[in-house]
């Protein structure tokens, strides 16, 4: 690569990012407008973050939100990765294959169809919308995101790891939590935030199952938004902006701190305790 | 018949991956604390029948017998048996010590004496202070000596080895050899150990099992296997040879490159058609007038410690030699061995003929 040719790439990158960041910084620049709408910039106010955090009612939504995303994440977790495990230990090759393309056909089919059918299937049940259907469902569209995570990793790793724990005495629970477990984990990981990210921007199958008592963060926006553009829901999506950031740099300076530790263990070298 | 001191047999063990028969009809009766090799090329079923004894492959007839119990289908998990893996295996998650700690933590053993045995172990295999690497951060023969402190560290009745010193240089391995020796010996453990190198297995073992295409061949002590092998591939496989085709004409006389020679053994029909063995070691080099056979040279080696020469009989026979010296005149030289050097083969003998053969004309046999 030459000189220029990298100077270029920059600038591609560069632009790439304007255009992709813009509307954000753009929604949040306006959250600071003490005029009514975003029309033009009329001084700067905290007000909006004020009736925002005045508002009760959006602050419960935001708290279900978050409530519906850590348990839905966290139960598909389990049942993804046992599902996973499931997948892996089938021998026959056809079945596997079939079990998984049942799984990608779940996910890619359009979350309208998803939040359709289980609309169909609750009322059919006699299932009451509200919190519990919200959360089935979201339970329901995370599981196949986790297999596709952690069915890679396991078939990563090497099937003689588990004759040399069974060799060494370990039984099936013992190989599951010492061996298979913490090989799997970082999957398992990147599993959970991304069933989590999915359940908190999902706004398309929520909108068909929640019920009238019960709302997410993205059904209540949107609501909102049809009655006409409110800045309080910039002062939201720049506290929401905020939060992933912090999340995002967390999960980095967590790497970061990991890394270290292992590269300061093999310098050390001795065991000591 | 099974005797107190039998830690392990196998009995008529068969196993077949789809139609493809990788043991067939497989005898091995180990004793309590003996060093075991087993030999054979790549493919012949070596680590099937190791698989079958750890349990972590079930054969499809036969029985596995451990202290005389029949082990057939007990699960890996609760046989007395540790195996250091051809390809290591070892848990790349956890780091050198807790690979090793790993059979000893199932044991909850307390963590003083286990600290103990593990550090032990690592000093055995001359890896102490690399407690906190991990594995992927070793070399190929270091990582093979972590899978060896891995199995012994649990000090097993029986240890089964796959080609664990494979990866070492010269130097290290004798070090682990000496090492694995004196350890079988201090502890007492049964050794079954799998190899390719053939000098190995006759520096190492108590007793050699050869074994090739899901068959065994020949077992018995080093001497044994190298001095009476049973059939050409036993011949081929342990030590270099010169194998050629002959007929017995009597006992203790056989008849090959259509001349006859006095030689040791006996029990066979007269005439009846027989490989003789000659090793190139056993034959000496004197003037055509002496020898016994006279041949043309066609080249000759420094080995170091000899010189190989591989020449040619009237009949185009090969005859590879191990000499002292090497040969001035290339043309013309005499061949010369005792009849104890001849070892003469039957085709298609069964192994426990043989023996029988063997022990019967042991009196007129050296
Ligand atoms: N799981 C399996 N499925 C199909 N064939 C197998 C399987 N395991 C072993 N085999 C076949 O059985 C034969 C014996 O294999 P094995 O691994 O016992 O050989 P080996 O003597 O250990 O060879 P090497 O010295 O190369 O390790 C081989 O031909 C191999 O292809
Ligand atoms: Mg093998």
């Amino acid at each position: 690569m030459t000189e220029k040719h990298t100077w270029i790439g920059k600038l591609y990158l560069a632009f790439a990012f304007a255009i992709l960041y813009m509307p954000i910084f753009y929604l949040v620049f306006y959250s600071f407008n003490s005029g009514k709408n975003m029309s033009g910039f009329k001084g700067f106010t905290w007000s909006h973050y004020q009736t925002l955090f005045a508002d009760s009612r959006l602050i419960i939504i935001v708290l279900q939100t978050f409530l519906v995303a850590i348990l839905s994440a966290l139960i598909a977790t389990i049942v993804g990765s046992l599902g996973a495990l499931g997948i892996y230990q089938v021998r026959r090759r056809h079945t596997r294959n079939l079990l998984l393309s049942l799984n990608n056909i779940l996910m890619v089919s359009p979350d309208v169809i998803i939040g359709a059918s289980f609309l169909i299937l609750f009322t059919a049940m006699g299932i009451a919308l509200g919190f519990g259907s919200v959360l089935a469902s979201h339970i329901a569209f995370s599981i196949p995101i986790v297999v596709l995570l952690v069915l890679p990793r396991l078939q990563e790793m090497d099937y003689a790891m588990i004759d040399a724990a069974r060799d060494l005495g370990a039984n099936s629970w013992q190989i599951l939590s010492r061996v298979i477990l913490p090989f799997i984990l970082p999957s398992v990981f990147s599993g959970y935030f991304m069933a989590f990210t999915y359940s908190l921007d999902d706004f398309a199958v929520t909108f068909f199952v929640t019920g009238n008592g019960f709302a997410t963060l993205s059904v209540e926006i949107y609501s909102r938004a049809r009655q006409g553009i409110n800045l309080e829901i910039n002062a939201l999506s720049a506290l929401m902006f905020l939060f992933s950031i912090i999340l995002i740099v967390g999960y980095y300076l967590l790497n970061q701190y990991t890394q270290s530790r292992r590269q300061r263990r093999q310098k050390d070298g001795v065991y000591l305790k | 018949m099974q005797s107190p001191e039998t830690i392990l047999e196998l009995q008529h063990i068969y196993k077949s991956f789809d139609d493809f028969v990788a043991l067939d009809n497989i005898n091995i009766k180990l004793d309590q604390g003996k060093f075991y090799s087993f030999l054979g090329p790549s493919g012949s079923g070596k680590t099937t029948v190791l698989r079958i004894v750890a349990g972590l492959i079930l054969a499809d007839r036969g029985k596995v017998l451990f202290d005389g119990q029949d082990i057939s289908k007990l699960p890996a998990e609760k046989r007395k048996v540790n195996t250091v893996f051809q390809n290591y295996a070892l848990f790349p998650h956890l780091n050198v010590f807790d690979n090793v700690a790993f059979g000893l933590r199932l044991k909850r053993m307390p963590q003083d004496e286990l600290q103990e045995r593990v550090m032990q172990a690592l000093k055995t295999i001359q890896l102490n202070g690399y407690e906190d690497r991990m594995i992927s951060e070793l070399s190929g023969g270091q990582q093979q000596r972590v899978a060896i402190a891995r199995a012994i560290v649990n000090e097993p009745r029986l240890l089964l080895l796959d080609e664990s010193l494979s990866a070492l240089d010269q130097k290290l391995r004798q070090q682990m050899q000496y090492e694995l020796r004196s350890l079988q010996q201090r502890l007492g453990i049964t050794f079954l150990f799998v190899t390719h190198d053939q000098e190995e297995a006759l520096a190492m073992s108590d007793e050699i099992i050869v074994m090739n295409e899901g068959r065994i061949q020949q077992s018995g002590t080093p001497v044994d296997i190298y001095d009476e092998p049973i059939n050409h591939f036993v011949a081929n496989f342990i030590g270099e040879s010169n194998i050629v085709p002959g007929t017995m004409i009597r006992d203790y006389e056989v008849e090959f490159v259509g001349k006859r020679f006095e030689c040791a053994d006996a029990g066979m029909r007269d005439h009846e058609p027989v490989e003789v063995v000659l090793r190139p070691e056993d034959i000496t080099v004197t003037t055509p007038n002496q020898g016994k056979l006279v041949v043309s040279v066609d080249s000759q080696l420094f080995r170091g410690d000899h010189f190989e020469i591989t020449s040619h009989d009237e009949d185009g026979n090969e005859w590879l030699i191990h000499a002292t010296n090497s040969i001035e005149d290339r043309d013309k030289v005499g061949l010369s061995f005792s009849p104890n050097a001849l070892h003469v083969m039957r085709f298609g003998e069964k192994e426990a003929d043989f023996d029988r053969r063997l022990s019967e004309y042991e009196g007129d046999e050296s």
